[in-house]
């Protein structure tokens, strides 16, 4: 800033005449802090005061999503009964996976918020139905603000870590197309186990089929809500039994996490596994190795480098986060994560490599 | 119920009640611990959220239980929550419960949001409001919510408490007015008891490094109060950049004052700092009282802008220490500065600069004001505001049937001010 005084003036247009001093007389002694506490001030005086307004915090997004997130932690004096919000849980960011804001743990911390704020409001609403009184509008309310300015943070959070603000759905990225490895999935999920699968991601109907017709019960995991076109399992007996398929709308990681240890037999990841930055790729192995069987299978289908490349300019490769990893980087995480045995199998033709791990008996 | 005298601790007894000192009335009580034990007969007690040291309200609270104790009257300081450095002179206030007495009188330090105060709303005793004046939230509200909605809370508990007390004590008619429109049902005004009419001594040592430092500056300003929004030094800021641009270019100002606010006191540093005086404006804190008297010594003008003060007790330090003031028109500034300082309608940086310009330049009319000044404190009542406080407390432990009213037979301190209204 470093401004002169007389320079202020001549920056509003203001003359030594049009700058004298008005003497109001006393304030009614409460002092004013608002919009008109410059009022008949002479524009450059009012611009030097308003300079130092400029360093407040106020109206930040924190700001705001602070003070919604206070409004619900200090309701006021409610004679209903109904508790204060407890505040975000002290192990936030150890259920979020640790404090890195990829796009993987922001959205984990984020459900865990929503979450408590969804079980405040409820709690908010039987108070309040208890004690019939109106409370319950300004706790509506302030959860309302405080997911309105937390959607914006993270609005923010993205585009400060996607600046192109594409996302991978958007582009004409190489689908992964797993048709011609259907007939060999069967073969490798065979011995794996009875328990069910799990498979990540609709992209490939010809995948779900194959796995279904090995015989295996199957939950399908679909974060965009694709319709279960493929929502047809086989007995062994290969017959038609719709009722063994579950299709949840979800990310993949959420579901696996939420799954017993070792309930699993095989877990068929593709489309995320390209997607996702280094931290996100370990945790989805954890979390699948951790979910299947003794013996069970972990079945990643991945897309071919050159392929991927080839689909982006050059901009969008180079600033969209995740780019797939080649299947002998696969194959070196899945040994280091504790995978017995681990088969690549590069595509002869197509853009799809399959990488097979299993789990030791 | 009325006591007889000598049914209580004698005058002298110390803080806990348990036994006797040799104490003159006026002079002031062991701070050390409380002891374990409850009063041993009624008192008047002083509730606090905390009980800080170096704070106004804290030594306010600390020299009124003091006097209390001093003037024969059991007296404890409860607190919610305990000062690592006080923590020995305080209860917690749920403890009270166990050590109540028929005849108590409670009396509710108020300055902040504290659970105390609907707690005392449902006590049977009489409770009496000591109200050092809440901040309005407004203030905060750009810098810190939280603190916006702690002064929004300290309001609402306010209103749901003042109209169940006995009584408000306010330091200032300003602050009494504010306790009435809070529905306080009776006021009075006693000014802070923290304040004495003789000045401390300046530390001549500092006093003589200040001297050197200032050597070859132009007019110095001085500005003392929390770095607290309500307090506007960045209006003095702005003033003082007017002043060195236009009439005075190697004006300084100093600013003592503890940061209550982070962002708020991080502000004020960078503004001062883009307007390229960060050579000029200098932030002081954690001085002794003599000290800052060495400040109020050395400086040429107390320049205090504030926009909310219950009292200001920095215009009676500068006044009694012969430092010309310039204050703006808020609060109960003046009520307090009255003939002894110039007090503004408006604030204006040119406006400020002009006024100091002009005072500084007219020794004459500067000496008035100083002479003016300097009868302030006697005028304000700041020699008996100590004794008038506990003797108006006494008056409400008397219609309780307490103690108080007996041990003030003995103890010999003035009748208090009339009602305020």
């Amino acid at each position: 800033m470093c401004a002169r005084v007389e320079d202020v003036a001549e920056e509003h247009g203001a003359d030594e005449d049009e700058v004298g001093e008005r003497d109001d007389g006393p304030t009614d002694g409460t002092g004013a802090a608002g919009p008109d506490r410059y009022a008949g001030m002479p524009a450059d005086e009012r611009s030097l005061l308003e300079a130092f307004d400029l360093l407040a915090p106020q109206g930040s997004l924190r700001w705001n999503f602070d003070d919604a997130m206070r409004r619900i932690s200090s309701p006021g004096d409610s004679p209903s009964g109904i508790e204060p919000w407890p505040g975000l849980p002290a192990d936030l960011w150890d259920r979020g996976r640790g404090a890195k804001a990829s796009e993987r743990v922001l959205g984990d911390v984020i459900r865990i918020v929503a979450q408590e704020l969804t079980e405040f409001t409820l709690r908010t609403v039987e108070g309040s139905q208890r004690a019939r009184d109106h409370h319950v509008g300004p706790a509506f309310g302030a959860v309302w603000d405080a997911l309105r300015y937390l959607a914006a943070r993270v609005e923010r959070l993205e585009a400060a870590t996607d600046p192109t603000g594409v996302r991978p759905a958007e582009l004409d990225l190489p689908v992964a197309d797993a048709t011609a490895w259907a007939g060999a999935i069967p073969g490798w999920l065979a011995g794996s186990g009875d328990l069910p699968a799990v498979v990540g991601e609709l992209g490939s109907p010809a995948v779900l089929t194959a796995v279904a017709a090995g015989g295996a019960s199957v939950e399908a995991v679909d974060p965009r809500g694709a319709p279960a076109w493929a929502a047809w399992g086989h007995r062994a007996d290969g017959g038609a039994d719709p009722r063994r398929l579950t299709v949840e709308v979800a990310d993949v990681g959420d579901h696996l996490r939420r799954l017993p240890a070792r309930s699993r037999s095989a877990v068929v990841l593709s489309g995320g596994v390209d997607r996702l930055g280094l931290a996100g790729r370990i945790e989805l192995l954890d979390d699948a190795l951790r979910v299947l069987a003794p013996g069970g299978a972990l079945v990643l289908l991945v897309t071919d480098q050159a392929a991927w490349d080839a689909a982006l300019v050059p901009e969008v490769r180079d600033l969209l986060p995740g780019r797939p990893f080649d299947p002998a980087t696969w194959a070196l995480l899945l040994g280091h994560r504790g995978a017995t045995s681990v088969d690549v199998h590069r595509a002869a033709a197509g853009v799809v490599h399959a990488v097979v791990a299993r789990t030791s008996r | 119920m009325t006591v007889p005298v000598g049914s209580g601790p004698s005058p002298g007894a110390d803080a806990s009640g348990t036994g006797p000192t040799t104490l003159p009335a006026g002079q002031a009580a062991p701070t050390g611990p409380t002891g374990p034990t409850g009063p041993t007969g009624p008192g008047i007690h002083l509730f606090v959220p905390m009980l800080h040291r170096r704070d106004a309200v804290g030594e306010h609270t600390r020299t009124l239980r003091d006097q209390l104790v001093a003037s024969g009257v059991p007296s404890r300081v409860y607190s919610e929550l305990p000062d690592p450095e006080t923590v020995e002179e305080t209860r917690p206030y749920r403890e009270y419960e166990d050590d109540a007495r028929p005849g108590d009188v409670l009396v509710y330090q108020v300055a902040t949001s504290s659970e105390i105060a609907r707690w005392l709303a449902n006590r049977p005793e009489p409770v009496v409001l000591n109200y050092h004046s809440i901040t309005p939230p407004r203030f905060f509200a750009p810098w810190s919510n939280g603190i916006a909605r702690l002064q929004e809370a300290a309001e609402a508990e306010l209103a749901h408490l003042a109209p169940k007390v006995t009584l408000g004590v306010a330091v200032s008619a300003f602050d009494a007015a504010e306790l009435r429109a809070a529905g306080c049902p009776q006021t009075r005004v006693v000014p802070v008891a923290t304040v004495g009419p003789t000045p401390p001594t300046p530390d001549p040592v500092e006093q003589a490094r200040l001297a050197a430092v200032a050597e070859g500056w132009g007019p110095w300003w001085l500005s003392v109060g929390r770095l607290a929004p309500n307090k506007a030094h960045q209006d003095t800021i702005a003033a003082l950049f007017v002043a060195r641009a236009t009439s005075s270019p190697d004006a300084h100002l100093t600013i003592v004052g503890a940061p209550s606010e982070p962002h708020y006191a991080g502000a004020l540093r960078r503004y001062a700092a883009d307007l390229g005086l960060a050579g000029a404006v200098e932030f002081v804190t954690g001085l002794t009282d003599g000290g800052l008297a060495a400040r109020y010594a050395t400086a040429d003008v107390l320049v205090m802008l504030s926009e909310h003060e219950g009292f200001g007790v920095p215009l009676v330090e500068a006044m009694a220490q012969g430092l010309p003031v310039v204050a703006y028109d808020a609060g109960a500034v003046r009520e307090v500065v009255g003939d002894g300082g110039v007090v503004l309608g408006t604030k204006g940086p040119r406006r400020v600069a002009g006024e100091v310009d002009a005072l500084l330049g007219d020794p004459s009319r500067r000496e008035a004001l100083v002479a003016a000044g300097s009868a302030r404190p006697a005028a304000l009542g700041l020699d008996h505001a100590g004794t008038d406080l506990v003797t108006v407390l006494r008056e409400v432990g008397a219609r309780a049937g307490g103690p108080a009213a007996a041990a003030s037979r003995g103890a010999g301190v003035r009748p208090a001010a009339p009602p305020s209204h």
